[in-house]
């Protein structure tokens, strides 16, 4: 017999593995108590992503429900004397308005004007406060909002400004008990008698707006009965909505609709605009940017806990292998190698990191899924933020682990035979 | 098998130079059964860590089967002591958390011996020591004796070239060392090489070939 080969066999990584799982379940408690850092770190990283792109893809949804084809004109500041009044507070819109760029700008398909008021809304003995809107005839085809039951009000009803009102779902919840039909009820609004001859769809909720909870009743009723009609100036409304034949025509629209306005309110340069105009993708973009932004800060500071997690495992690995500095001993002077020793102990730091991390995943895909459907807004995960999450857990246990590893790997044999 | 010369091993303790072993020439043939005696403190541990490729020594060398050891890395010597040597400690030093069988697996284990190989192997070496019903058992489920048979298994499952044992007896009563002394010399008449240290006159007489040390030296 010579001695010719004189490399150490290399433990494989999966033995390596199996003896980590065995060391670790041989104090299952300790081995708990370190996971739940990373298990609370990584389930609150995913839960808070994932819930965070579930309401952007909800709220998303609902707006583009209102169709992405349309344009808001907002009544501006009405500038007297100097003195802004506010948004909406005196209306720089009127009805006329409307019916100019109706006729006048040609990529216009669809132009509705409407009068907006918080108003208290009585049936019976029940009441409840709403949106009270007035507005015409193109109100449903504009917003993309039907009557689900009973019709919405005609050109007769319009002209003559009659006491009819069309309710929305949330309306109705409010004010008719299950077993009654609204449809050839009246109601009060503002103590004013109304006819209800319709109920509209159910839309969700629009993002700051909620199509659910109003009435619909004809401009000309609303501006003569809750305004109190300026007849001067015309008939004075909050908005008007403008729709072309679809999203690419928008800008054109925009555009066209600027001019009229300025033309028919005697502004010279845009600065002096009275009015406003949004459209639907810019609302989005801007509520995006938010809820990206309230996301991101919420998943960092739940980040944090990670770190903390980490610090919790590489404490307990460096006590473990100040208390199994003779186990140590006992594997090298069997043969196994600083590397093996060091491969040991950075896999226990691994797997409990790494088996954290998968707890933390179901667990924060759990509180998604009981959030989702308490709150109803979509159920999104990203397996991207799966994969990060596992990964980031098995970095954290690799980082924690290397120096108590190292710690092991460089104990001299006789010092830790000798050490109890 | 063995052979070493003027080895010298000094421990540091602060600034001073502690000499502990002081020139050892010793040679060892294969199939040998050698005790090493002396009085507490006078180097036989320091001696048998530096043949069982735990500790280096200070000068000397040290040679193995004809190879130089001194010359070997970290990961050198971590391999010499799995596939040349067996070690049994006064303390049995068995890990408290495995199985008699996985103990005696555990040198395998740093090998690289198949599963199903280590699992058969161990559980033979457990029945040549006569722990054949007692696998399954953890150390703390054993005598001393038997923990040092399930430790003599494991020293013994590599096919060592060399048995070391410090003090094999010196955590056992009278009836449990007789018990292993036997062993070990069943052992012998197997033709295992067989380097055993001991304070104990009544052990060292059972060995063929009786060595003295006295303060680092051997003397005769
Ligand atoms: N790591 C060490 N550092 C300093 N001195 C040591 C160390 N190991 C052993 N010694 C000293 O070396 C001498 C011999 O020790 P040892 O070989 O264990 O003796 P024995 O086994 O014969 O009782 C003792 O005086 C002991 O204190
Ligand atoms: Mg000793």
């Amino acid at each position: 017999m010579s001695i010719t080969k004189l490399r150490p066999h290399a433990v494989p990584p999966l033995e390596v593995g199996e003896m980590a799982i065995a060391a670790l379940l041989s104090n299952k408690l300790r081995s708990g108590l370190t996971m739940l850092g990373v298990i609370i770190g990584i389930s609150s990283v995913i839960g808070i992503s994932s819930i965070g792109q579930g309401v952007q893809k909800s709220t998303e949804e609902s707006l583009r429900g209102l169709g992405t084809d349309i344009l808001q004109v907002m009544a501006g500041e009405a500038e007297s004397g100097g003195i802004s009044q506010g948004q909406g507070s005196v209306s720089t819109l009127t009805w006329e308005d409307a019916q100019a760029i109706a006729e006048q700008a040609p990529s216009a398909t669809v132009v509705s004007a409407y009068l907006q008021r918080s108003a208290q809304v009585v049936y019976g003995a029940e009441n409840t406060t709403t949106t009270v809107y007035g507005t015409d005839l193109n109100f449903p085809e504009a917003n993309n909002t039907f009557p689900a039951t009973g019709r919405f009000f005609n050109e007769e009803e319009l002209d003559a400004a009659a006491s009819v009102v069309v309710i929305a779902p949330t309306v109705q919840e409010n004010l008719f008990p299950p077993n009654v039909d609204p449809i050839g009820e009246t109601i009060r609004i503002q103590g004013e008698v109304y006819d209800v001859i319709g109920v509209m769809e159910e839309k969700g909720a629009q993002g700051p707006m909620d199509r659910d909870d109003a009435v619909y009743i004809p401009l000309t009723a609303m501006s003569a009965r809750i305004i109190g009609n300026n007849s001067l100036m015309g008939t004075s409304v909050n908005g008007i909505y403008l729709k072309g034949e679809d999203e690419s025509q928008l800008e054109a629209l925009q555009f066209q609709a600027e001019n009229i306005l300025r033309l028919r309110h005697d502004i010279d340069v845009p600065e002096n605009d009275d009015f406003r105009i949004s459209n639907q993708a810019d609302i989005l973009e801007t509520l995006n940017t938010i809820l990206g932004l309230l996301t991101g800060m919420i998943v960092a500071v739940a980040g944090i806990s990670l770190v903390v997690g980490g610090i919790g495992i590489a404490n307990i690995m460096l006590v473990s292998v100040v208390e199994r500095t003779r186990e140590i001993g006992i594997r090298k002077a069997l043969g196994a190698t600083d590397s093996t020793i060091l491969n040991q102990f950075l896999t226990e730091s691994i797997v409990i990191s790494g088996a954290g991390g998968v707890v933390g995943i179901v667990l924060g895909v759990g509180i998604t899924f009981v959030a989702a459907n308490l709150f109803s807004f979509a159920f999104v995960i990203s397996g991207g933020a799966v994969l990060a999450g596992f990964g980031l857990s098995t970095a954290v246990g690799l980082i924690a682990g290397v120096v108590p590893a190292r710690n092991a790997a460089k104990l001299d044999p006789i010092d830790a035979l000798r050490s109890d | 098998m063995i052979t070493l010369e003027n080895i010298v091993k000094h421990y540091r303790l602060g600034d001073v130079d502690v000499p502990v072993l002081k020139g050892i020439n010793l040679h060892v043939e294969a199939g040998e059964y050698v005790s090493i005696m002396g009085a507490s403190g006078s180097g036989k541990s320091t001696l048998m860590n530096i043949i069982g490729c735990l500790d280096r020594p200070t000068q000397g060398s040290y040679h193995l089967e004809n190879r130089d050891l001194t010359t070997l890395d970290k990961d050198g010597l971590a391999y010499i002591r799995n596939q040349y040597l067996g070690f049994v400690f006064q303390q049995f030093n068995l890990l408290s958390r495995l199985t008699a069988l996985e103990n005696v697996m555990l040198p395998m284990v740093y090998a690289g011996i198949s599963k199903t190989d280590r699992r058969d192997r161990a559980a033979a070496a457990l029945v040549k020591v006569g722990l054949g019903d007692r696998i399954t058992n953890r150390p703390s489920q054993l005598s001393g004796g038997q923990q040092q048979r399930v430790a003599i298994a494991r020293a013994l499952v590599n096919q060592p070239s060399l048995l070391l044992a410090d003090e094999p007896t010196g955590a056992l009563d009278t009836k449990t060392s007789k018990d292993v002394m036997a062993l070990f010399h069943d052992l012998h008449d197997q033709g295992i090489t067989i380097v055993v240290i001991t304070h104990d006159s009544d052990v060292a007489e059972q060995t063929k070939r009786k060595i003295h040390i006295q303060d680092g030296l051997i003397i005769d």
